[in-house]
């Protein structure tokens, strides 16, 4: 399928980017793998008159440490590079098992970090052919004025589809974010809005440039659990990420869940680190919690799957992450289910 | 329709032409190049029929917009074999039964050479994991992963030979 014509511009700064983005607004879409954008082009789900293709700028690529003991990942870094990196594999887990659960190799060669965490939301109502969408008349968020998902409603409940936002929501990670006046540093959970058409805090004239992992979280044991129809290529339909710092007596220290693909933003299950703090496991403070996840994760029928059999994998991946964190059931090599 | 000027780099020859800027490398391959090994399955990213390396590195295609490809070098299936010699994956296929309609072969093609380039000695499960975004609609995966172990078995016959031999 051919794409709508547009101009391709190909900054080598970042200075450079930000303003074809402040001088073209909302008429520019920014490009990196391409894995997402693309396809959405093909289906016109977009229409930008310019294509920002940020690959050619060296400063969003790379992993460093830095002086304060955090760690940098650019924007760019791809899916592939994640897994390939050592100290990023060996500090913090719970990213590999989320990253090696993403679409498939040849999408990981693509794909970016940056790109995974400003993916566009999905739906079944939303991602079809325009002839499809226009036969329907259109949705909430394109094209009309009916959300099908929850017909009554204001709302967009398009589904936030990436697998790294709850793996690192889980380290407490933050992003920088480049615009006109410099960068500023944003905790990644204030980054999501919990609403499937306008999804992240990013202004028109703002891009992403980096992940910065804390050192506290750094060490502690994770993993992702994800669901989604074949085992490879397709996105999630549920994912559930579990990190844990758990001492020699295995009391926990320190824990987070998080949840993805079940509502129009990543989200944190706000109870797990009071609940778990000061805690041996036990099988009643794991249901517990599953409870408070499912009370968390909203699916409704934005996939072909539906939202009782999702809500369903949330209970069985909360616990069994859990189990797997306090060592009472072998750990899942990848986030493949 | 608007064209630019492009340069790229495809099977270590530089070609210079005129596309519309937004085009993505699998149709200028196959429209403007003549290159039709490449395949248009899926169109959307999710079946591997059109992978090419960029740089070493298997990409999708129907995905990449050409013209942000030019500072990279492109090997299509048509540039995987060196002076007319087919590749140990290539003469493996046709003697394991890899290929069936042949239709999803060249991205998997692709997708094996730079497996094998990287790991020469790959387990059974690193081998399903790579070739897990290439989709096979005969369904023939056990003889492609069987020509991907003939291959490996060449390679290292082939590699323990005096060097006068070879």
């Amino acid at each position: 399928m051919s794409l709508p014509a547009m101009r391709v511009v190909r900054p080598r700064t970042v200075e450079d980017a930000v303003r074809v983005l402040a001088a073209h607004g909302p008429e520019a879409m920014i490009l990196a793998g391409g894995t997402d954008v693309v396809p959405n082009l093909q289906m016109r789900l977009f229409a930008p008159r310019v294509l920002l293709d940020i690959k050619g700028i060296g400063s969003l690529r790379g992993v460093v440490r830095q002086p304060d003991e955090t760690i940098r990942v650019g924007a760019l870094t791809t899916l592939t590079q994640l897994l390939a990196t050592e100290s990023l594999r060996l500090r913090y887990p719970v990213i590999s098992s989320a990253v090696r659960s993403i679409a498939g190799p040849l999408q990981r060669n693509m794909g970016t970090l940056g790109g995974n965490l400003c993916l566009e939301t999905r739906c079944r109502w939303y991602n079809q052919s325009d002839f499809w969408r226009k036969s329907l008349g259109g949705c909430l968020k394109k094209e009309g004025t009916i959300c099908h998902v929850a017909p009554g409603g204001d709302r967009c409940w398009a589904v936030w589809s990436g697998d790294c936002a709850p793996a690192l929501l889980t380290l407490d990670a933050e992003i920088e974010i480049a615009g006109p006046n410099g960068n500023r540093r944003l905790a990644l959970s204030s980054f999501y809005r919990n609403d499937g058409i306008n999804r992240i805090a990013l202004g028109g004239d703002e891009l992403l440039a980096a992940v910065v992992l804390p050192p506290r979280t750094a060490g502690w044991r994770g993993v992702y659990h994800k669901l989604r129809i074949r085992n490879s290529i397709d996105y999630p339909l549920a994912g559930v990420a579990v990190v844990m710092n758990v001492d020699e007596q295995g009391v926990c220290r320190d824990a987070r869940v998080a949840l993805g693909a079940v509502n129009p933003a990543p989200v944190l299950v706000k109870q797990a680190a009071d609940w778990l703090i000061g805690k041996k496991y036990s099988p009643e403070l794991v249901e517990r919690l599953v409870h408070a996840a499912i009370q968390t994760g909203k699916p409704l029928t934005t996939s072909a799957s539906s939202p009782v059999y999702r809500r369903e994998m949330l209970r069985v991946f909360t616990r069994r992450a859990l189990e797997e964190m306090w060592g009472m059931r072998p750990r899942t090599p990848n986030g493949n289910d | 329709m608007h064209r630019e000027l492009i340069q790229l780099d495809i099977n270590g020859e530089r070609r210079e032409l005129a596309v519309p800027p937004q085009k993505v490398l699998l149709d200028v391959l196959r429209e403007d190049l003549g290159l039709t090994g490449s395949k248009r399955g899926c169109d959307d990213s999710s079946c591997g029929a059109c992978a090419v390396l960029a740089d070493g590195v298997p990409i999708l295609a129907c995905v990449a917009i050409a013209s942000c490809y030019q500072e990279t070098r492109i090997i299509t299936v048509e540039g995987l074999a060196v002076a007319g010699e087919p590749t140990p994956i290539q003469t493996a296929y046709g003697e394991a039964g890899g290929s069936q309609c042949g239709f999803c072969t060249p991205g998997f093609m692709i997708a094996i050479h730079a497996l094998l380039q990287h790991n020469p000695n790959p387990s059974d499960e690193e081998i399903r994991e790579t070739l897990s975004s290439n989709l096979c609609r005969c369904t023939g995966y056990m003889q492609i992963y069987e020509s991907v172990r003939l291959a490996m078995r060449r390679m290292e016959a082939r590699s323990a030979q005096p060097a006068a031999v070879r």
